[in-house]
């Protein structure tokens, strides 16, 4: 009886190429998409996931008038959809198309921009916006962070773009024994809605449905439909997953496919079960579009939402659903510090492709490769990762690190003419986080 | 000779000293039966080589389990205790053999005694390198009572960093120096440590140093490889507590202090690898350090011609060819003053490898004063005139005199 309101996440990484020490200075393409393994991989997934996935959604939506999904689609993906299986972004139109695919906003890069600056996470969301509405004559309404990634800060740095709503994770510690399956409020003075993901319905399908060893292995769309079915119509079952479950991380033959189209034909075949996006659990909270200027109404309705009270970061990633997935081990702390730390550098040479290759550095999962954590999401983050360990990633990612740095010292020379040395050796220093001391040579 | 490893298939310094000396001992009229643990299959005409392999090392078809060099400086694993009887003392069950490693270095000896005992008519001394050949050449001095040479070109103690390491690889060496009539070493700094450490007397070693074979073709020194706007210092080595890698690290933001852009190069593999990048990234070093792994061939050229310094911090160093090509490539060598190879390259700068306040102001005024750099690299060059391997050879071949006529 319940509303439940389904969303899925397209993205793929660009991987580092296999670089060398040798490289540094030599101009190496940090992301060649042969020996990155990114077209392989993009064209691997695109059979087995997307394209299969994408034509059983537009099946879906044309055989049943109440059937709806949300989307969101990383700006990474579709640089890599576009050049290497252009029918997936055709696919994506279409279903657009209907009006019944909301898609959401996000960094473009898939970054962890919100920890770490508000200048670079601005420019990364309005960026992403930009692309969706050329490729898809959208505006997204709702917006999702990296991995649901969600702070009362982050909330802070939201407000800024009167977004109506933002999708994060349901998290036991700060529900403090409130129903997940209600609207919640940011902890901002607009009192952003939130809506919390249902992660125990969610990995079901995501992460458990062809485990075998699971009590409720095979699962069945009956069974799963009764799980659902036991909220009330005013609640929220939010489904919320990669979009990959249904074909790579599940495969065909687990039988996802079939499942998921089971459950649809079943769950909209009750009267009393809708589907909903996340715009339209957040609508009566939200001012129209065309920016007429948030009522006093809207506010006060706002206020009547429990609030949602996140000091530390949080995410539907790992056991903990923390930030401990990317930022955890002193290889994550040291690279994503020298990264943010180049940001206005980088900003200031105007270099447009400097400034890509820095922003495709900032991919979470340059940093999901790095993690040392090895307990039951040791297994989850070698199946996501190209790296024989992460000592690997962090190593290829230093030399990557190491030439941008050079890169951006060399452009920073011809743009300030001849630099002298010390103001030089003083931008190492500030970078490498040390302290200059004399120049004169010692004996 | 009785060796263990030998280019292509080497490990590190031995298999190189062993190609260089023999080549030109051939070169001086030596004719050499050279034995090794596996089935060499490259092709060399200074000598003969006798491939000593136990069956039990190969699988059904003949192939060896384990690919050479069989690793016989990294840290051995224990894995079986054979001949365990529960009646033995701790002072017997300290020296049995505890890895697969050092049996293997028994049945290697029994090879080598039947191979050789075969062979006995073509040769008068018998020439053990390092202490996996050490209990054949013992066994094959009491099958033919032919004199035995032990050459030490490292000891147990240098690889645990003079600490004590394993009691049976050092009773291993110290057995095969007392059994044999002259020992060798590969420097004064290895003499002066097996006198002290093994109490082997001064009159019974030999110093040979080891010498470098002349580039082919010539160097290629210059920035131009790669980071070429940045000051580059390399260590090059296994990454083991012995080599004093850990030290580089630390040396490493001693400098970055006074050259910020300054770029390290940490290449080599080994058991401290993944905590050297821990420690890298816990001092902030992630866009300074980096780590390209184990280098070889063109690849090995190419860091040591482009590096602006090169820096052995070794805790205990029996001789450390790699300087000497280091030197070859125009780099300046900063080196431990643990180490024998500065006896031969007097123009390298010697410091103490726990000085590195020390060490971190030599480098950086090596980076910083285009003359002195100039200098340095100058005179290790001319210091490199006489580290030959011919040099090696005849002194060897006097020490070969010695033991034959003293007999």
């Amino acid at each position: 009886m319940p509303q439940v309101c389904l969303y899925f996440h397209l993205h793929q990484p660009h991987r580092l190429s296999p670089i060398t020490v040798f490289d540094v200075g030599n101009h190496p393409d940090y992301f060649d998409p042969v020996s990155s393994g990114d077209q392989e991989i993009f064209e691997k997934v695109a059979l087995k996931s997307y394209r299969p996935m994408l034509g059983l959604l537009k099946k879906l939506l044309n055989k049943h008038p109440d059937f709806c999904v949300s989307l969101s689609i990383s700006g990474v993906f579709l640089e890599q959809a576009q050049a290497f299986a252009p029918d997936v972004v055709a696919l994506l139109q279409d279903l657009v198309k209907t009006e019944r695919v909301e898609i959401l906003a996000e960094t473009y890069y898939h970054s962890l921009a919100s920890l770490y600056s508000p200048s670079e996470f601005e420019a990364q969301v309005l960026k992403h916006i930009a692309t969706i509405e050329e490729l898809f004559e959208y505006t997204p309404r709702v917006f999702r962070n990296t991995e649901l990634i969600y702070s009362n800060d982050i909330a802070a740095l939201l407000s800024t773009f009167n977004f109506s709503g933002v999708l994060t994770e349901a998290v036991d510690r700060y529900l403090h024994g409130r129903p997940k399956t209600q609207l919640f409020a940011s902890t901002t003075p607009d009192k952003i809605p939130l809506l919390l993901k249902h992660a125990q319905l969610s990995d079901d399908i995501a992460f458990r449905f062809s485990n075998k060893s699971w009590d409720w292995y095979p699962l069945y769309a009956d069974r799963y439909l009764r799980w659902v079915e036991v909220y009330d119509q005013h609640e929220y079952v939010n489904l919320f997953m990669d979009f990959e479950t249904f074909g790579e991380h599940q495969w065909a033959d687990t039988g996802i496919f079939t499942f998921f189209e089971q459950f649809i034909a079943d769950f909209l075949a009750r009267d009393w079960n809708t589907l909903i996006t996340p715009s339209q659990a957040f609508e009566p909270y939200a001012e129209r579009r065309g920016g007429i200027k948030r009522t006093k109404s809207i506010l006060e309705k706002r206020n009547e939402l429990p609030i949602y009270d996140v000091p530390d970061p949080i995410s539907w990633a790992d056991v903990d659903r923390d930030i401990t997935a990317w930022r955890d081990n002193d290889f994550q702390y040291d690279t994503l510090r020298i990264m943010y730390q180049i940001e206005d550098d980088i900003k200031a040479t105007e270099d447009a492709q400097l400034l890509d290759q820095w922003r495709k550095l900032q991919i979470s999962d340059h940093f999901y490769y790095m993690c040392t954590k090895w307990s039951a999401d040791g297994d989850v983050h070698a199946y996501f990762s190209h790296y024989e360990s992460p000592f690997e990633a962090y190593r290829r990612f230093s030399i990557a690190l190491a030439d941008l740095l050079g890169r951006l010292s060399a452009l920073r020379k011809t743009t300030n003419g001849a630099q002298d040395r010390d103001r030089s050796i003083e931008w190492y220093s500030k970078i490498i986080g040390l302290q200059p001391v004399s120049t004169t040579p010692a004996r | 000779m009785i060796g263990w490893e030998y280019p292509p298939h080497n490990s590190g310094g031995l298999g190189v000293a062993c190609d260089g000396l023999t080549q030109s001992l051939a070169k001086s009229g030596t004719q050499i039966q050279f034995t090794l643990p596996y089935n060499f299959k490259s092709k060399v005409d200074h000598m003969t080589v006798l491939d000593c392999v136990d069956p039990s090392w190969l699988d059904e078809h003949g192939v060896l389990l384990e690919n050479p060099p069989f690793l016989a400086y990294d840290q051995a694993i224990p894995q079986s205790a054979p001949n365990l009887k529960t009646d033995m003392g701790m002072d017997i069950l300290r020296t049995l053999p505890q890895s697969e490693l050092e049996r293997k270095v028994y049945q290697y000896a029994d090879r080598v005694t039947t191979e050789g005992t075969n062979q006995s008519p073509k040769y008068d001394v018998i020439h053990a390198h390092d202490w996996m050949a050490y209990p054949a050449g013992m066994k094959l001095k009491q099958k033919t009572g032919k004199p035995l040479i032990t050459h030490v070109h490292s000891t147990e103690y240098d690889r645990s960093a003079l600490h004590k390491g394993s009691d049976f690889i050092t009773k291993t060496e110290y057995e095969g120096m007392v059994m044999a009539d002259v020992v060798v070493a590969v420097s004064h700094y290895t003499k002066r440590l097996l006198v002290e450490r093994y109490r082997i007397p001064a009159s019974k070693i030999a110093v040979v140093h080891n010498g470098i074979t002349p580039l082919v073709y010539p160097p290629d020194p210059g920035t131009h490889h790669f980071a070429s706007e940045r000051p580059v210092i390399v260590y090059m080595g296994r990454l083991t507590i012995q080599k004093g890698v850990q030290y580089f690290i630390h040396l490493a933001k001693t400098v970055l202090e006074r050259n910020p852009e300054a770029l390290f190069v940490v290449a080599g593999s080994g058991d401290m690898y993944h905590e050297l990048l821990f420690t890298t990234a816990r001092e902030q070093l992630s866009a300074s350090v980096l780590f390209s792994g184990f280098v070889r061939g063109a690849q090995q050229e190419k860091l040591l011609d482009r590096a602006d310094v090169f820096v052995m911090p070794s805790i205990s160093e029996p001789f450390g060819l790699v300087a000497l090509e280091a030197a070859q490539r125009h780099t300046p060598v900063v080196v431990s003053k643990n180490a024998g190879v500065s006896e031969v390259l007097p123009g390298s700068i010697a410091v103490d490898f726990w000085d590195i306040e020390k060490m971190g102001a030599v480098i950086s005024h090596l980076i910083n004063d285009r003359d002195h750099h100039k200098q340095t690299t100058h005179k290790q060059l001319s210091d490199l005139d006489s580290a030959t391997w011919d040099n090696a050879a005849r002194r060897m071949r006097a020490v070969y005199r010695s033991a034959v006529l003293g007999k």
